[in-house]
C-alpha cells in the first residue's frame, strides 16, 4: 500500500497512467475502484474559480491517511490495497487534485471502500484550499461534510 | 519547555507566519494564552489543535519539543 500521499502540483495524466499500469501487478484483485477529483471552475458571478492553491500539514497527512487505509482494510476484508494521492500547491481548474484507487478481490468492496475513503479524506486529511478567481482575488474554502 | 507552534490555511495568512517557537512554556493552557496574545486575530476563526500530529481535546500534557498545530477546518479533495 502506498503511504506517500502528497504530489506537488496537479496529479498529471502521466502519474495516473503509471498507477493504473501498476494495477496489473495486483493479481489477487478482481476490480479497482477509482475516484478522480478535479478542480471545479465554480462561478460566483464576478468571481470564477481559475485555480486552487492547496496546502497541507505534511507530518500529519501521512499518519491520517494511514489511519484511513487501516480502518477501511479492517472494515472491508476483501480490499487488497488503497492508494491515495493529493495535490499541494497550485492546481488549475480542470486539473486533478485527488486520486483514490481501491483494489479488491470483488467489486462490492472496491466500490464501497473507495466511496468511504473519499468521505474520510475530506473529513480528516489536514489539507486546506484557497480558491483563486479569474479576477485574481482569492478566498479560503471549507469542506461541506453534509 | 520549548514548543513549536504551527499555523495552517487561513491562520497562516492572518498571523503572517507558518510557525513560531515558544520558550519557557509551562502548560498547554498557558501556551494557548501566549499564542492568543501574540495573534489576537485568530480568535475570529474556527480551528482545532493537534499536538504531534494528533488532534487534541481538553488540556493535554505537553513535553519539551512538542509540535502544536493550529488548524482551520479541513478542505481536502
Amino acid at each position: 500500500m502506498s503511504h506517500k500521499i502528497l504530489v506537488n502540483g496537479p496529479i498529471t495524466q502521466e502519474i495516473v497512467s503509471s498507477i493504473i499500469a501498476k494495477l496489473a501487478e495486483k493479481k489477487d484483485a478482481g476490480g479497482h475502484s477509482v475516484f478522480i477529483g478535479q478542480v471545479r471552475a465554480d462561478d460566483f458571478g464576478a468571481r470564477r474559480v481559475k485555480a486552487i492553491e492547496y496546502s497541507a500539514y505534511e507530518n500529519m497527512i501521512e499518519a491520517e491517511a494511514g489511519k484511513i487505509i487501516k480502518s477501511l482494510s479492517e472494515e472491508f476484508n476483501d480490499v487488497k490495497s488503497i492508494d491515495i494521492l493529493h495535490s499541494t500547491g497550485i492546481v488549475m481548474a480542470g486539473e486533478i487534485s485527488l486520486l483514490v484507487i481501491v483494489s479488491a478481490g470483488h467489486r462490492h468492496h472496491a466500490i464501497s471502500a473507495c466511496s468511504k475513503a473519499v468521505e474520510m479524506i475530506k473529513a480528516s486529511l489536514p489539507v486546506w484550499k484557497k480558491e483563486i478567481y479569474e479576477n485574481n482575488s482569492a478566498g479560503w474554502k471549507e469542506n461541506s461534510l453534509a | 519547555m520549548e514548543i513549536q507552534v504551527l499555523f495552517f490555511g487561513v491562520l497562516a495568512e492572518v498571523t503572517k507566519t507558518a510557525f513560531k517557537h515558544y520558550r519557557g512554556v509551562t502548560s498547554f493552557e498557558e501556551l494557548k494564552m501566549r499564542v492568543g496574545d501574540d495573534f489576537p486575530e485568530i480568535a475570529h476563526y474556527n480551528f482545532r489543535i493537534a499536538v504531534n500530529n494528533e488532534l487534541v481535546n481538553g488540556d493535554p500534557l505537553l513535553k519539551d519539543g512538542d509540535e502544536v498545530a493550529y488548524m482551520p477546518p479541513f478542505a481536502g479533495g
